[in-house]
């Protein structure tokens, strides 16, 4: 099986051959790999050079010490990616980042808005928390309300982009 | 509760429906409940307390460092109560607590403060005329408040009506309390503060400084002692200065005096803290004294068994808050669970934390998860154990301020002391993600793709002799 990882500012193509064998490119890797705490902490070692690999949830990673995003997208979604439609109107849904209280909400449904125009302030931890928008778009939809408590990940508001995707992110494979 | 359990004092931990589980409960030799998770019916639940301080035969109240630590009437209350209260009485903290009080004491003991109100300010149009006399920027803030909480600058006129509605509405949830106060806002100051300690019998002693420059949100991330910046001139002047507010307001217990110190070196006093911070660990490496220990001999009524010319200081500490909160997301506060949890120990390295796996934190209260504090014989070391301590220390589960930490302590300016307190915007902004070797990217692909791999599979969990030996290693 085949892996397309993207590891940080790197990405690393690797397979894993029948046999268990770890091969990047077409080399093999001399890697001695231990799962020192389920799912959570590994030790690898290649070629007598140790690294500590934690997972700390969602695509978070960390090596060493440094914290980086992981992202694996195996062979059956490579091939999806590649052949799928690219420059597609990206929809951007901005979620709650944590729970609260949506106290104001600034734009309304089909409002053109630009990279940093205030969206959502969200009252919690009694401080309250401006969510911009990340890039230049349409406000498609208005999911939620001003004055109404929302839950940590709740969809507030979608926004359709005006600038062709960048890339498609594979979430197949991802981990957890 | 480390320090009284050292002392032979008997604790009475009280705690919230949500914090039955807390470490400070399990700590205690008794513990009982005060109410459900928000602090007004819980930690904010004066009567609640003392009643409980009494039923339990307490001497003393000790209030902590949040929530009413900095309330003069629940200081009365204590006292009225018959208890000890730990830490300065009522009448203190009206004179220092408040802000513009406090500024007006500064100014009446000759001590500088920054240009600006001197009065809490009534309404937008006071504070309008306030803004033009003063001059743009200024900084808008709760009169009776800390922590950052409520705090805006207005960079403009434009700006200024927005920013006033936010601040009070802020200060309101937070404090109880809508006042405001504002002042013209020094530029590229640093945010030095003066550990002080009083005695009853007349005692004032400064413990030295911290650096607090390193913050988000006006909130602190990092401190360290001595300030890299301060000299022994700068030291003396922000020593006496803090002493002589301490002496004017009579003051007695641990206290803070904070002051923003401008690039060409004159200093501003901003606010006193009339309570123990959460940085005093930094201090207490430094001076080897432990200042809760000293809380309670004061409240006693004990002298404070040394002076000015007895306090030592020893080497270089930092402390750095561990804090649930995404420093890639604008540090805004996140909830979740930690699923595994390694704390780091060692040489130099003294964690106060109360973390443990698997373990909810909820976003009810501070996102202050932990403090991790280096000490070192000096300052390049104290930092090198702290990036060595930060390497080890993993939290899964819930995105924490680890990854900053670990930029901040390998970035040159401030590994060279070069920082203000516009450093996090300066240096971090959104988030700087680090550069990995290839065979660290490598190490990260094989572990991620055989975690995917074997999450289809069952699990066969064995301790080798290799893990039993590590366990035994850090046991040395």
């Amino acid at each position: 099986m085949r892996y397309a990882v993207v590891a940080g500012d790197r990405d690393v193509a690797l397979e894993v051959s029948p046999d268990g064998r770890f091969l990047v490119g077409d080399a093999v890797v001399a890697a001695d790999l231990v799962e020192v705490v389920r799912g959570r902490l590994y030790s690898v070692v290649i070629g007598g050079r140790t690294h500590e690999v934690a997972f700390l949830g969602g695509d978070r990673v960390g090596v060493d010490g440094d914290e980086i995003r992981l992202t694996i997208v195996d062979e059956r979604a490579v091939a999806v990616a590649g052949n799928g439609p690219r420059g597609a109107a990206a929809r951007e849904e901005i979620r709650a980042p944590m729970p609260g209280l949506l106290k104001r909400v600034h734009v309304s449904e089909g409002a053109a808005v630009a990279a940093g125009d205030a969206l959502i302030t969200l009252e919690a931890m009694k401080m309250e928390n401006e969510l911009r928008a990340t890039h230049g778009g349409t406000v498609s939809q208005i999911a939620a309300t001003e004055g109404t408590k929302v839950e940590g990940g709740a969809l507030l508001m979608v926004i359709r982009s005006t600038l062709p995707a960048a890339s498609v992110a594979g979430p197949a494979g991802s981990i957890r | 509760m480390r320090t009284c359990r050292e002392l032979g004092i008997a604790t009475v931990a009280v705690y919230s429906e949500i914090d039955r589980g807390s470490p400070h409960v399990r700590a205690a030799d008794e513990a009982y409940p005060i109410g459900a998770a928000p602090p007004r019916e819980s930690y904010l639940n004066a009567e609640r307390i003392i009643a409980v301080a009494r039923r339990a035969g307490c001497d003393a109240v000790h209030p902590g460092y949040g929530f009413l630590s900095e309330n003069a009437d629940f200081a009365d209350a204590v006292a009225n109560a018959g208890l000890l209260f730990v830490g300065p009485p009522g009448s203190v903290q009206r004179a220092v607590g408040e802000k513009t009080s406090a500024r007006r004491l500064a100014a009446a003991s000759g001590v500088p403060v920054a240009e600006g109100t001197m009065q809490p300010i009534r309404d937008l149009a006071e504070a309008r005329v306030t803004a033009e006399r003063v001059g743009y920027p200024v900084l808008l803030k709760p009169a009776g408040g800390g922590g950052g909480k409520g705090m805006r600058v207005v960079r403009e006129a434009a700006e200024l009506a927005g920013a006033w509605a936010s601040s009070t509405g802020e200060a309101m949830t937070a404090f109880g309390a809508s006042a405001l106060l504002l002042e013209r806002l020094i530029e590229h100051a640093r945010h030095i503060e003066v550990q002080l300690f009083a005695d009853a019998h007349g005692t004032v002693v400064s413990l030295g400084e911290r650096d607090c420059s390193v913050q988000r949100r006006h909130q602190k991330l990092i401190e360290e002692a001595p300030g890299p910046a301060v000299d022994d001139a700068l030291r003396a002047k922000v020593s006496a200065a803090a002493t002589k507010i301490a002496a004017a307001a009579g003051y007695v217990s641990a206290g803070t005096a904070e002051f923003l110190v401008a690039p060409d070196g004159s200093i501003y006093f901003l606010e006193m803290n009339t309570r123990l911070q959460v940085e005093h660990p930094v201090t207490e490496l430094v001076t080897g004294l432990d200042l809760v220990a000293l809380q309670l001999r004061v409240a006693a009524g004990e002298p404070l068994g040394f002076g000015q010319d007895d306090v030592r200081r020893n080497g270089a500490a930092i402390e750095l808050r561990i804090t649930a909160e995404d420093p890639f997301g604008g540090f805004l506060p996140q909830g979740g669970r930690i699923e595994y949890l390694r704390e780091p120990s060692g040489p130099g390295i003294r964690m106060d934390s109360g973390l443990a796996a698997p373990m909810t934190v909820p976003t009810d209260y501070d996102p202050l998860l932990a403090k991790l504090i280096a000490w070192g014989p000096d300052r390049p070391t104290a930092i090198a154990r702290a990036r060595r301590a930060v390497r080890e220390m993993i939290v899964a589960g819930l995105p924490t301020s680890l990854p900053f930490h670990s930029f901040v302590l390998g970035e040159p300016d401030f590994v060279a002391g070069r920082y203000d307190t516009d450093y996090v915007a300066t240096h971090w902004g959104g988030g700087a993600r680090p550069e990995i070797t290839e065979s660290a990217a490598i190490a990260a692909a094989l572990a991620g793709v055989a975690r995917l791999r074997s999450a289809a599979r069952p699990s066969v969990t064995a301790v080798g002799p290799w893990v039993r030996s590590a366990h035994e290693d850090a046991l040395r």
